[in-house]
């Protein structure tokens, strides 16, 4: 069924329909409307779920955690200094191996305070052990939450659904949402192999010595890297049931270009058509979406980028004193297969400054002249600079 | 102890990290650095009882469907409480928490009731002494003082010169108490301490017969004897409020001023005077034969108080008696509107083992003691986070600093 709504009201609209069995949250800028809407869903008795206020982000992750530990589906959203402030539950549910899904609602981080589009946010939580899936529109943010469950309650990892602040939280789409019924069979009741059962005691995180730790964490390694075709195989099942593509990369007119835009979110939105009006002066350039940053989706990339000479990279994060984040990881997986490709990273877009055409095209342009009126910065250029 | 299962394998690791051993090895006790202390405290009504009762303490027996055993509880501290239920002015229910919520718990008629009741009581004695001690006068004082020197072993007898006993209670009109009851309130204070009563006694200081001639202490009562009492020439004022030892082998009671002249609804305080009495007089006895040990009747007293912001009232909710307004029938209580009107009672600063602590612990580290009567803290394992004491609604566990 069609229905207009925001990302926000897309998130929530996705818990209902997984089931979700667990609601705790906090409220933050921009994501306070999923926690809103999921607490009307619930009061008005849509959803059988036990909704916890908690005073704390870090205690929403924790009880979180605890109710997927008893084998519950549980969810989560929160936002910049929100998901901050789980950091060290984030990296306890992910070596707990719960499959907790969360969403989070890109913004900046503080100080000085802003409550825009930023991807600093979740990039900063890159090696917390989470699978990151960052959202191109609302209904890949409704798709992917679907998706997102089939694959963490498989491969017992959590995943984090990244929405851009605003462009996607506060902006209404036309949305296909689908029949409850289908969306259970897609989607069957979580089963855990094992959970917090009095009937059989066990000690969940006990203390483990050197002789087993190296171990465990390489089959969480492991498993975490497997997850890109596992993702691929649960995306596939969901296109059968509802002929949607939601894949780990995203390619645009890449299968003939020397150059390639690489970027997340809804910004790579622009980038398509940045991407058609070079075209149109001739150049073979492409596009490419990072849907997946964690596991890094490296055969998809690979194939994507094999052709290319030149790739630019949009960062609407920084790693300070480094680059762009995005650019670090792209280095690192052209690293495996090209010897002979230039790489030039923006920072732009970072705090809500848009990501338009307009913009992005004399990115491009500098990137191939040299000349522009972004600034070097170490290994970056930054736009939207005070002179 | 031999592990049940040899990981060898990769495979043979679980995905989520778990095992089948526990963490008791682990323990964190050291890592503490306040301790959860689980006392038995004062209750705001206690205090304010002149006669000290630990009215929680009873009210729980009876909670519990134990009438005898909250009657034995109530005796110890108050040998006359088909008195006290009908005359005391009550100042336990003036300081009563629940009065936070709907209205004070009615102590006077529970008492009444558990009085009334009652005739079959048992009190614990100790081991019977060679000490010989005679009160005269059996008003409320004498005969308080009595009971507690005979429950600690004293043989005691009581001398009182009128043909009645009850001194100073006998003005009470009997519309306030029956005669009957005054006559069965004394009996079991008699027979419970194992005293000997003689009225109508012949009195003689000058030519001491059995039992004065044999008497290691006498001790005259002013709530059981004429003011016209001859005072032998040898007889020392004690006033147990103020003087901390006793001197002599006679001495006369002198009350504060404002418990003279008798007023019949501050029994409680002359129950509590013959009570201080009988332990100081129990701390010159002991002395005397060189005992050792404690001369305190209870030691497990409880000293500290809990307050009444103590008590987290939001925890409890309104019984269905609280919409009743506060009972002012006549007569005696049945059992179960006493055990009704009991459960009403919030126990302040006394464990009724409501186990909100076992239940919060994160660490497992607080439970049930072997024979299930009480909660035990685990010091190998606490780490003292103090959730229990933030937990106990009853003001029970306190977070001290404690030097290993």
């Amino acid at each position: 069924m069609k229905e207009v709504m925001m990302g926000t009201e897309a998130a929530a609209r996705a818990a209902k329909l997984a089931r979700v069995q667990v609601v705790s949250a906090y409220p933050i800028t921009p994501q306070t409307v999923i926690v809103e809407n999921l607490a009307d869903i619930i009061g008005r008795g849509e959803l059988n779920a036990n909704y916890m206020p908690v005073e704390s982000e870090h205690s929403a992750l924790a009880s979180c955690i605890g109710a997927s530990m008893a084998g519950a589906r549980a969810f989560t959203a929160t936002s910049s200094h929100g998901l901050v402030y789980m950091h060290e539950m984030l990296h306890y549910a992910a070596g707990a191996r719960v499959p907790v899904v969360m969403v989070n609602c890109n913004r900046a981080l503080g100080p000085p305070w802003n409550l825009y589009c930023d991807h600093t946010d979740s990039l900063s939580q890159r090696d917390t052990g989470w699978i990151q899936y960052y959202c191109a529109d609302a209904q890949d943010v409704l798709d992917a939450i679907l998706i997102a469950y089939g694959v963490a309650e498989q491969a017992l990892l959590p995943v984090m659904i990244n929405v851009d602040a605003f462009y996607l939280t506060h902006t209404s789409e036309v949305l296909d949402v689908p029949d409850q019924a289908k969306v259970d069979t897609f989607l069957p009741p979580y089963q855990p192999p094992s959970k917090l059962d009095v009937d059989d005691p066990k000690t969940f995180g006990n203390v483990c010595g050197a002789d087993l730790f190296t171990s465990i964490k390489y089959k969480r390694h492991c498993d975490t890297l497997a997850l890109e075709k596992l993702w691929d195989r649960t995306a596939a099942e969901f296109y059968g049931h509802f002929n949607r593509m939601h894949p780990t990369v995203e390619t645009y007119r890449t299968d003939d270009a020397d150059m390639c835009i690489v970027g997340i979110g809804t910004g790579t939105g622009a980038m398509r058509l940045a991407v058609d009006a070079l075209r149109e002066e001739g150049l073979k350039i492409g596009c490419l979406r990072l849907s997946m940053i964690r596991p890094f989706p490296l055969e998809r990339f690979k194939r994507a980028t094999a052709n290319a000479k030149q790739v630019i990279v949009i960062d609407r994060d920084v790693s300070f004193g480094a680059e762009g984040i995005v650019a670090q990881e792209v280095k690192a997986g052209l690293f495996e297969h090209h010897a002979d490709v230039t790489l030039t990273g923006f920072i732009a877009g970072v705090g809500g400054n848009d990501l338009s055409v307009e913009a992005i095209v004399p990115l491009v342009r500098q990137a191939i002249s040299g000349d522009g009126n972004a600034v070097e910065a170490g290994a970056t250029f930054w736009t939207g600079v005070l002179p | 102890m031999q592990p049940k299962k040899v990981i060898q394998r990769l495979s043979d690791l679980p995905t989520m990290p778990s095992t089948i051993g526990t963490m008791v090895w682990n323990e964190t006790g050291d890592w503490r650095y306040l301790t959860p202390l689980i006392r038995t405290k004062l209750a705001p009504c206690s205090q304010a009882c002149p006669a000290g009762i630990p009215i929680p303490g009873y009210l729980s027996a009876l909670k519990k469907g134990d009438v005898q055993r909250g009657l034995t509880l109530l005796l110890s501290h108050n040998p006359l409480p088909g008195l006290t239920g009908r005359l005391c002015y009550h100042p336990c229910q003036a300081k009563c928490v629940r009065r936070k919520m709907d209205r004070a718990v009615s102590v006077r008629d529970i008492e009444r009731f558990l009085a009334d009741v009652g005739t079959e009581a048992e009190i614990e004695k100790s081991e019977t002494s060679d000490k010989r001690v005679v009160v005269i006068g059996s008003g409320p004082l004498g005969l308080s003082c009595a009971f507690h020197l005979g429950c600690r072993g004293c043989q005691v007898v009581v001398l009182d010169p009128s043909n009645q006993a009850g001194g100073a209670l006998l003005e009470v009109p009997s519309e306030k108490v029956e005669p009957q009851v005054l006559a069965n309130e004394i009996n079991r204070l008699i027979l419970l301490a194992d005293i000997r009563l003689e009225t109508g006694a012949v009195i003689d200081f000058e030519a001491p017969g059995e039992p004065l001639s044999k008497a290691d202490l006498i001790i005259l009562d002013p709530t059981g004897l004429p003011e016209n009492f001859a005072v032998p020439a040898g007889a020392a004022a004690f006033n147990p409020s103020e003087d901390e030892t006793v001197t002599g082998d006679i001495i006369f009671v002198t009350l504060p001023k404002s418990l003279k002249p008798f007023r019949a609804p501050m029994i409680a305080h002359y129950i509590a005077v013959g009570r201080l009495t009988a332990e100081k007089a129990l701390d010159r006895l002991v002395a005397c034969s060189e005992e050792q040990g404690s001369t305190q009747s209870n030691p497990d007293l409880p000293r500290q108080a809990v307050n009444a912001e103590d008590i987290k009232i939001e925890r409890f909710s309104a019984s269905d008696l609280s919409t009743q307004p506060e009972a002012k029938q006549a007569g005696t209580w049945d059992r179960e509107r006493a055990s009704q009107e009991a459960e009403r009672c919030l126990s302040c600063g006394t464990c009724n083992l409501c186990l909100q602590c076992v239940s919060f612990c994160p660490d497992a580290s607080i439970g049930l003691d072997e024979q299930e009567t009480a909660v035990v803290v685990d010091l190998d394992h606490c780490k003292g986070c103090g959730i229990c004491a933030y937990e106990c609604p009853r003001g029970v566990i306190t977070m001290e600093e404690t030097i290993p």
